[in-house]
């Protein structure tokens, strides 16, 4: 695997309701840990501000866009609850970023995703391309 | 936000299939850039790693060829979740599998909104 990427890296966070169990003085030991985290992390260059997603939402599927459902179910733990783009070169760099967050703690699972320079789409429709010419030649 | 879920449409796609998809797609979003609805965009690798649990243990994907990975995203500026949705309506990817997670961004993290209205409680 390339594991230099100038683009940075995107850490999408996933857990159910975990802080619905916690009392009041828990909850705010993790937020206030939390906030010191990104906070750090901002300071240093190392992220950009991310973003907490509600739990609720729609999912849009099908040809035309035609069924409308609701959900992700927030009891999920599949969830993704908020981001973090990182403005790091590289996947181990990353990781231990991801690795140092608070909220692992507490059962939350951070998808490290490199951000891609060039659609993955694109990159695979011309390979295609290129194999198609072969076969044909 | 909307989050674009299915890494596996490139199956079965001619390679000028393919193209129009991804043609269509940039298209979209540049559409949605110059009416300000878009301020951001990106797509992903079909790469990465998990890092979960109090050991902090890193696993690897599945990211490739997937129904349920993410391959990118949009944070849209609109101001209603209808809004919001009528543009994933637009999604190009739609006709091959792909789906679009519509997700309100919170104004406040939703943990932080919990607990000022536990602390609201408590003063009660």
């Amino acid at each position: 695997m390339n594991t230099h990427k100038q683009n940075g890296y995107m850490l999408l966070f996933r857990s159910d309701e975990w802080y619905k169990e916690l009392s009041y003085a828990e909850i705010q030991k993790v937020v206030s840990q939390n906030n010191a985290w990104i906070e750090g992390l901002t300071a240093q260059g190392k992220a950009k501000p991310g973003d907490a997603l509600q739990r609720q939402g729609a999912t849009v599927s099908g040809k035309n866009g035609r069924a409308v459902s609701d959900g992700p179910f927030a009891e999920s733990k599949e969830v993704i609850g908020g981001f973090l783009l990182l403005n790091v070169e590289t996947l181990e760099e990353a990781i231990a970023i991801a690795q140092s967050s608070p909220s692992l703690a507490y059962g939350t699972s951070i998808e490290v995703r490199p951000v891609a320079e060039e659609c993955p789409l694109d990159v695979r429709a011309r390979e295609l391309a290129r194999e198609e010419q072969l076969a044909t030649a | 936000m909307l989050l674009f879920r299915g890494t596996d449409l490139r199956k079965g796609l001619s390679s000028e299939e393919l193209q129009k998809v991804t043609d269509n797609w940039m298209a979209w979003f540049r559409r949605l850039t110059d009416t300000g609805k878009a301020v951001a965009g990106n797509p992903l690798e079909r790469e990465g790693k998990i890092v979960s649990g109090k050991d902090r243990v890193v696993s690897d994907g599945p990211f490739a060829e997937s129904k349920e990975a993410i391959g990118g995203y949009f944070l849209l500026d609109v101001a209603t979740m209808d809004e919001a949705v009528a543009i994933a309506r637009e999604c190009p990817g739609l006709p091959y599998g792909i789906r679009v997670e519509v997700r309100p961004v919170a104004v406040e993290c939703p943990i932080a909104a919990d607990l000022r209205a536990e602390a609201h409680f408590a003063q009660v």
